[in-house]
């Protein structure tokens, strides 16, 4: 009876202590304006990287711009103005935070430029993280100098993209050991062609309003250049309304998949015929539509497994009425979607998710689930009184393939939008850094416990040096080694397990080489750094 | 029509023959439509002929086709002061009073005709709901579909109900059926806060009365609460064991909390309480897919197919087929319910967006 109520107790205890850091100085500046421009409302992401190796996650945020009523053409962000800089924190070993965007090279990103999402990759395999910043306008690619600075080499790279950018990833898709870059694009919109809908409500348009466009697919060439192989991959063959990308071997072929969460319509599933090329099977993967064949409101997404049984699965954040999306991957080439199986119909149909993780916070060796969260609208509740524009972001906590709401510790309603996990304190329990519209970012420390955990670092020889893309398997656990997902931001590239009350732990590891290698014994309750074989 | 008879009539009147002169010329400026010139004719007719009560119901009438209905009235009226019983004037006046809003003077002219739908619009508008919905029930049964009676009884019906809710609140605000109106209204207007408390307020003065779970259930389910609203929901099944609609929405909150199991057998009950009905055999194979059996799934959609051929609710029966055709690894049974599927969709689901190779970026 005693050990019951104190498990109560326990459960009671929200599992993060919600901060916003004084250091973090950065107010997301989304500008809204009477005008109702659509690129208001979807800003901004955040990464988790060490860019200076030194063992600590540093925050990476980005930021929106000036917004006038109207906009001038051209147009003019106003990104020169600190107010408008992405920034760069850097972590300093007693937990603390200091503003390196200056010195780091990342100051202005571009009057041109209205920011949206980052990604994080070493794309040159020189052991230090380089960053992609997206954004409406033109992206933007800094090459880590591996000094503390940081190089726009952008136009040698040639990555600017153009037009609305969204999420974007680095990954591996032909696995010849450098790092491609897929990019999202939201639609064929601009200041000059907006629209303001909802009547006398004046909202935000919804995505059908405007056309779909292509997203973008960069051959890394190895040498600091990339070319766009859209075309011949078959990856712009599809044009969507897309806000979200994930990576993960969906089929267990060797080669990285592609999911793209589109706004308004079918998501697509590109599936990667290994021959550098893709085909996009969404619809008959069953993994494109709701359960009873609706479009879905695609925003963030994650390509995790999160019942253990070894294949990455699907959950894509949604608006509301519509329930986030899991699409069990049932290990034939298809998915079954498994929203309700899993809880989310009560927990998510009143909802607006954007950024999502699938993270073990609680160690017990099943992933939980976290949501950024908030409503598109910033005048909602006057059309419909059961939504929200402000919401709590959701904490569900994984049991046997189950989620369970929680208390995150979080308890005052934001926009939510990025969210980036990783652990930032270095504790063996994962943290979030979330971003919302209009304010500081929130970071949730997590309170830990006393299960043991194992935390992996690859580093990759045949294969790219982040080891995106390789499979890694702990204790009937897996992960899919990638820092992207989650909505415009990129997570903490190390690889945390959960692992109860295990104190050893069995890792294998698959690598895009196709090299296998397993270690027994592992410690629990440690920082791991695998270094792929030189021989298969 | 009112011309022709006019002049069989005339046939065995004595007329002046101007005055006959300027009727023909009235009569055939109508047919050319030109209202003007068929108006200054019927005019001179009324003066040649003071006495003549279907010259003004000519004049009365041409006013009309000219749209000026006001100017109408006065030549009606005269008709009627010389022949109290001629049809034609009755009706035309009606509607030229009707028009004019002059609902309340309009009504014994269209009794006199007893033109059904004129009279149903005109005690709209003087407030006899009742008699309004008789006359416009009647209007519709000799006339079936017609859109404009089917406004007018819809509004009538809304109306009287309104009526009744309004007298209702009025003389027992405090009763638990006042409150439970309340509740709807708030519902409609989604303040559902303030729905929530009437519908509480209405179950505790009177815990036994029908309806009220159900509607309380609706509040929750529109607020995502589905925990609540299957306590509601529960609550009006066991007031009303028969009532099919309140098991179907148990169903549909257990589905929501994935209790596929439990919302099975609500399902089941709903649909052995009213049969058939497409809703529930959706939801019923819904439930029987999450909750593993398939064949049960088959089962209810097909039924359901069986029913309907070209609903959304079929276009999810064959995408829930194909879904579990495709878990069986029965590609072929899979695609073919994908292609039913997508066909129904025309339009709702575009198909899958092909980009032009020029436009890529």
């Amino acid at each position: 009876m005693i050990t019951l109520a104190v498990c109560l107790a326990a459960l009671a205890d929200p599992v993060f202590d919600v901060k916003i850091l004084r250091e973090l100085d950065f107010t997301l500046q989304n500008s809204p304006t009477p005008q109702k421009y659509l690129i208001e409302t979807m800003p901004g992401g955040v990464a988790l990287l060490d860019y200076n190796n030194d063992g600590l996650l540093d925050i990476f945020l980005v930021n929106g711009g000036r917004l006038t009523s109207p906009m001038p053409s051209p147009e003019n962000f106003d990104r020169h103005d600190p107010r408008y800089w992405n920034r760069l924190y850097r972590q300093n070993k007693d937990g603390s935070f200091t503003d390196v965007t200056q010195q780091a090279g990342l100051a202005n990103a571009g009057d041109g430029n209205y920011g949206m999402g980052v990604a994080v990759g070493d794309y040159d395999n020189d052991g230090f993280p380089d960053l992609y910043v997206t954004s409406y306008g033109k992206n933007i690619l800094y090459h880590n100098n591996g000094d503390g600075t940081f190089t726009d080499v952008t136009a040698k790279a040639g990555v600017a993209g153009g037009g609305w950018s969204v999420s974007a990833g680095f990954f591996d898709y032909d696995n010849d050991g450098k790092l491609d870059l897929f990019v999202t694009r939201y639609m064929e919109w601009d200041t000059r062609h907006s629209k303001d809908c909802g009547g006398n409500y004046h909202t935000y348009c919804p995505p059908e309003e405007f056309p779909a466009t292509t997203n973008i697919l960069y051959h890394n060439n190895g040498d600091g250049t990339f070319t766009d192989v859209s075309q011949p991959s078959g990856i712009a063959a599809r044009k969507g309304r897309a806000l979200g990308v994930a990576f993960a071997d969906y089929d267990g072929d060797g080669y990285t998949d592609v999911f793209v969460a589109n706004d308004g319509m079918q998501q697509y599933l590109f599936h990667n015929k290994r021959n550098g090329t893709f085909t996009e099977v969404g619809m008959e993967a069953g993994a494109a539509l709701s359960e009873e064949g609706r479009r879905l409101s695609g925003m963030g997404v994650v390509f995790q497994d999160y019942d253990n049984d070894g294949r990455p699965d699907i959950i894509v954040t949604e608006l509301p009425r519509e329930i986030y999306g899991v699409y069990h991957n049932d290990g034939n080439g298809t998915f079954s979607y498994r929203s309700l199986e899993t809880g989310l119909g009560a927990l998510t149909s009143g909802s607006s998710g954007w950024g999502v993780g699938l993270e073990d916070f609680d160690n017990d060796g099943w992933k939980d689930l976290f949501v950024a969260q908030g409503h598109v609208l910033d005048n909602v509740e006057s059309i419909d009184p059961s939504l929200h524009y402000l919401e709590l972001p959701l904490l569900a906590m994984n049991h046997n393939g189950r989620f369970e709401h929680v208390d995150s510790g979080s308890t005052t309603p934001v926009a939510g939008r990025g969210a980036a996990f990783g652990d930032l304190n270095n504790d063996g329990w994962q943290d979030v850094v979330m971003t919302y519209l209009g304010g500081h970012p929130q970071v949730f420390l997590n309170h830990g416990g006393k299960s043991h955990w194992l935390t992996i670092s690859l580093r990759g020889t045949r294969s790219n040096r982040d080891g995106f893309g390789a499979k890694v398997q702990v204790n009937g656990q897996t992960r899919f080694a990638t820092s992207a997902g989650s909505y415009l931001s990129a997570s903490d590239k190390r690889l945390h397990f959960g692992l109860g009350t295990a104190e050893k732990a069995t890792v294998e590891i698959s690598w895009p080489s196709g090299i296998h290698q397993k270690l027994n014994d592992v410690s629990a309750d440690q920082f791991l750094e695998v270094r792929e074989s030189e021989k298969p | 029509m009112i011309s022709a008879i006019l002049l069989l009539w005339l046939a065995g009147q004595s007329l002046s023959s101007e005055a006959a002169q300027h009727l023909q010329a009235g009569i055939a400026a109508e047919k050319d439509r030109q209202p003007a010139v068929a108006i200054e004719e019927f005019r001179k007719v009324t003066e040649l002929e003071p006495n003549l009560a279907e010259g003004f119901v000519q004049l009365g009438q041409a006013y009309m086709q000219n749209r000026d209905y006001g100017s109408a009235i006065t030549p009606l009226k005269h008709a009627l002061k010389i022949d109290p019983d001629l049809v034609p004037a009755h009706q035309l006046l009606g509607y030229a009073l009707l028009t004019q809003g002059f609902a309340a003077e309009a009504i014994p002219h269209l009794q006199r005709v007893q033109d059904k739908t004129a009279l149903g619009i005109a005690q709209i508008q003087t407030g006899q709901f009742p008699d309004a919905v008789a006359n416009l029930q009647a209007a519709l049964a000799a006339h079936p579909n017609d859109p404009d009676v089917l406004y007018y009884l819809g509004r009538a019906s809304g109306l009287l109900s309104k009526q009744s809710i309004d007298t209702l609140l009025a003389a027992y605000p405090e009763s638990a059926r006042s409150h439970q109106a309340m509740g709807e209204n708030y519902f409609v207007l989604r303040r559902m806060q303030d729905a929530e408390q009437e519908y509480h307020q209405a179950l505790q003065l009177r815990p036994d009365i029908p309806e009220v779970h159900l509607e309380l259930g609706e509040v929750y389910a529109g607020a995502f609460q589905w925990a609540k609203a299957e306590e509601e929901f529960r609550a009006e099944t066991r007031m009303q064991p028969g009532n099919a609609e309140a098991f179907y929405r148990l169903g549909a909150a257990l589905l929501e909390q994935g209790k596929a199991h439990e919302a099975r057998a609500e399902l089941v009950r709903a649909d052995k309480l009213l049969p058939d009905m497409p809703e529930t055999l959706y939801s019923l194979g819904k439930a029987a897919s999450l909750d593993g059996d398939a064949a049960a799934a088959e089962k209810a959609w097909l039924k359901l197919l069986a029913i309907e051929k070209a609903t959304p609710l079929a276009a999810q029966a064959h995408f829930g087929l194909a879904g579990l055709y495709r878990t069986q690894g029965k590609t072929a049974d899979a695609q073919r319910e994908m292609q039913e599927f997508q066909r129904l969709q025309q339009g709702s689901v575009p198909p899958q967006q092909t980009a032009k190779p020029d436009a890529a970026h």
